[in-house]
């Protein structure tokens, strides 16, 4: 007992505490962009952006697991130290500016009224999810393979170079291996010590559909800044529209609930979801005629490269997304600098799609 | 490949209710949304995306590149539940107005029902069901993976199919003469020693020699499996009974690590 409890607390330490460190480099100054949240899911995609530049040459080489655990532990101590510095270099810089009413005090004296009581409706749905997600199984036989990858490479020191249905030894899957999704999986696994089984089927779920939960908190504050019980309104509409999103087995809600575990299903109701959030951060400055922060522009780059960590089909949706919103700024802002910014973020999507088409 | 692409479309928009909804949502901001990014990003940039994924050329480019197995994925850029959300919020908003929260909260319980009625209940789904343990998978492979397990080395164990999808989840040193593969039909895949094994009545003449040559050092019968003659007559140990099934070991096959197959570090 005293073992899962660890292990448990290794999780939460890289999946919440790491990414909100992390995420701390893209703190931003407007309104939720400096919160908690923004934080914890921005710096869950540096990792996971990090994650994929490193993971995918260690397979393409046929390195071993053990070189990527070591490497990306590496890297997210890195980012973790440089999120530390400019932390301190900020706190320097705010001493000498004049006092703010911090944002969560603002918040909370907002939600005092019906706002609250929306709030509580809010978390006993996102409670009644997450406790499914433990309670109940999603049959479905695709997770023979995401999962058993995920379970092979932790215990065989390999990445994709054994047969996942049947075992021994093949040549390198490389269409997979491109969105090694599973392996992050595995890393998981063998930090924590937790059997890779576990970990994607009880453990992940319950972090992934938080964070899918907290891409639209994002959304509620970018759509309703000042209005406190417009937020959590949105939140349990966004809740009700996925506890009946199985109007069909295709959908990004079906995916979230039941699916989370493999990378595809975070790539429809994480990724993309993301991808929209910023870029409408990025058109509200457009709007009220700010200067664009380079995070905004690194931010969807590092959600381009975890669309392909996700899957190889990430790639070209991603492009196909961050395209069209670049068009369109160039039409109604006329900020062609801006299509062409926005283009450039494509850049991981582009190698990994050129590396996809040599392979295949 | 365009009748395709609809069918595609027609099957992710399921019973279509939600899609009306959503449309419905389209026309709300396209009169009412005063905010240009608002506006681009709900409203021009899904136009766009349709357009995308009913443009013959995409069709032609896209489709025929990666089938209809992936194309609707497409569809996933639409941010369906998040517009509904919002253009709900935005009509709470407008009823509210006034001082006339009653109004407002009575049309937001409507707008919950009628999102209810119209979309599928997560949960009543027939794939979802209470789970065994906190694997997520049937006690029978986690007791069967344990018990034929060997510390240091793989073993190669022919299992009944509808276990199949679950072995290497769990225990990954546990190879498999067929898998998953064998279970979607639709792939085409074949196999003699799976025929044998999901035969009503297994014939053991036909079966023990084509375990034999995969190397199989055990085989697990669902218990009362109707076989045309005893295991034990063709050498077979009973190693043990757990979970409706039975395990049994092929002692002609030794227990060596055969030279296709990887070694656990």
């Amino acid at each position: 007992m005293r073992i899962v409890v660890l292990q448990l607390l290794i999780l939460a330490l890289f999946l919440l505490v790491v990414p909100a460190i992390v995420g701390s480099l893209f703190a931003f100054r407007e309104k939720g962009g400096q919160g908690l949240i923004f934080r914890w899911v921005s710096g869950q995609f540096l990792l996971w952006a990090g994650f994929q530049a490193i993971c995918v040459p260690l397979i393409l080489r046929q390195q071993s697991f053990r070189w990527l655990v070591r490497l990306f532990l590496g890297y997210t101590a890195a980012m973790v130290l440089l999120a530390g510095a400019l932390w301190m270099f900020r706190r320097k810089k705010a001493r000498a500016l004049p006092p703010q009413v911090p944002e969560g005090q603002a918040r909370k004296a907002r939600e005092r009224g019906p706002g609250a009581l929306l709030w509580l409706v809010f978390w006993g749905l996102l409670l009644f999810q997450l406790v499914q997600a433990v309670r109940l199984v999603y049959e479905d036989s695709d997770d023979a393979y995401y999962v058993a990858v995920a379970s092979i490479a932790e215990s065989s020191d390999t990445m994709f170079r054994v047969l996942p249905y049947t075992g021994g030894q093949t040549m390198l899957d490389a269409r997979h291996g491109l969105a090694p999704f599973s392996v992050w999986m595995a890393f998981l696994a063998r930090v924590s010590g937790m059997r890779p089984v576990l970990l994607a089927q009880t453990v992940l779920p319950v972090a992934l559909i938080a964070m899918a939960y907290g891409i639209y908190y994002l959304f509620s504050v970018q759509l309703f800044p000042e209005k406190g019980g417009q937020q959590p309104l949105f939140l349990i509409f966004a809740e009700i529209l996925v506890l009946f999103g199985n109007y069909s087995v295709y959908t990004t809600e079906v995916f979230l609930i039941g699916r989370s575990r493999q990378g595809k299903a975070s790539l429809g109701s994480i990724v993309f979801p993301f991808v929209l959030l910023i870029s409408l951060m990025l058109l509200k400055k457009l709007q009220e005629r700010e200067k664009i922060p380079v995070g905004y522009y690194l931010l969807l780059a590092a959600a381009a490269a975890a669309g392909c960590l996700c899957s190889t089909m990430g790639a070209m949706l991603t492009c196909i997304m961050v395209g069209i919103v670049g068009l369109l700024t160039a039409v109604f802002y006329r900020k062609w600098k801006v299509m062409l910014l926005l283009a450039a973020c494509c850049t991981p999507c582009i190698l990994y799609g050129l590396l996809y088409l040599i392979l295949e | 490949m365009w009748s395709d692409v609809m069918e595609l479309f027609r099957n992710y928009m399921g019973t279509g209710m939600i899609v009306i909804w959503y449309l419905i949502s389209l026309i709300y901001l396209w009169i009412n949304e005063k905010r240009m990014h608002v506006r681009i990003l709900f409203l021009y940039v899904p136009i766009a995306l349709l357009l995308v994924y009913f443009n013959p050329l995409s069709v032609k480019l896209v489709h025929g590149v990666v089938g209809s197995d992936i194309y609707w994925r497409i569809l996933w850029l639409l941010p369906v539940s998040a517009t509904i959300a919002y253009v709900c919020v935005c009509v709470y908003g407008q009823l509210a107005r006034g001082g006339k929260k009653l109004r407002a909260d009575l049309a937001a319980l409507c707008m919950v029902g009628a999102i209810a009625v119209s979309g599928g209940f997560m949960y009543s789904s027939p794939r979802f069901s209470r789970a065994e343990n906190l694997y997520h998978m049937p006690e029978a492979v986690i007791h069967i993976c344990n018990v034929i397990q060997v510390p240091g080395r793989e073993v190669m164990a022919a299992f009944p199919l509808e276990l199949t999808p679950y072995v290497r989840q769990y225990s990954p040193t546990t190879c498999m003469p067929y898998g998953r593969e064998m279970v979607m039909k639709s792939w085409g895949h074949d196999n003699a020693l799976c025929d044998a094994m999901e035969r009503e009545v297994i014939d053991m003449e036909e079966l023990v020699p084509l375990a034999r040559q995969a190397g199989c050092h055990y085989v697990i019968f669902p218990t009362g499996q109707e076989v045309t003659a005893s295991p034990e007559s063709y050498g077979w140990i009973p190693f043990q009974e757990t979970d409706g099934y039975v395990i049994y070991r092929d002692p002609e096959v030794e227990l060596v690590i055969p030279a296709n197959l990887t070694r656990r570090p």
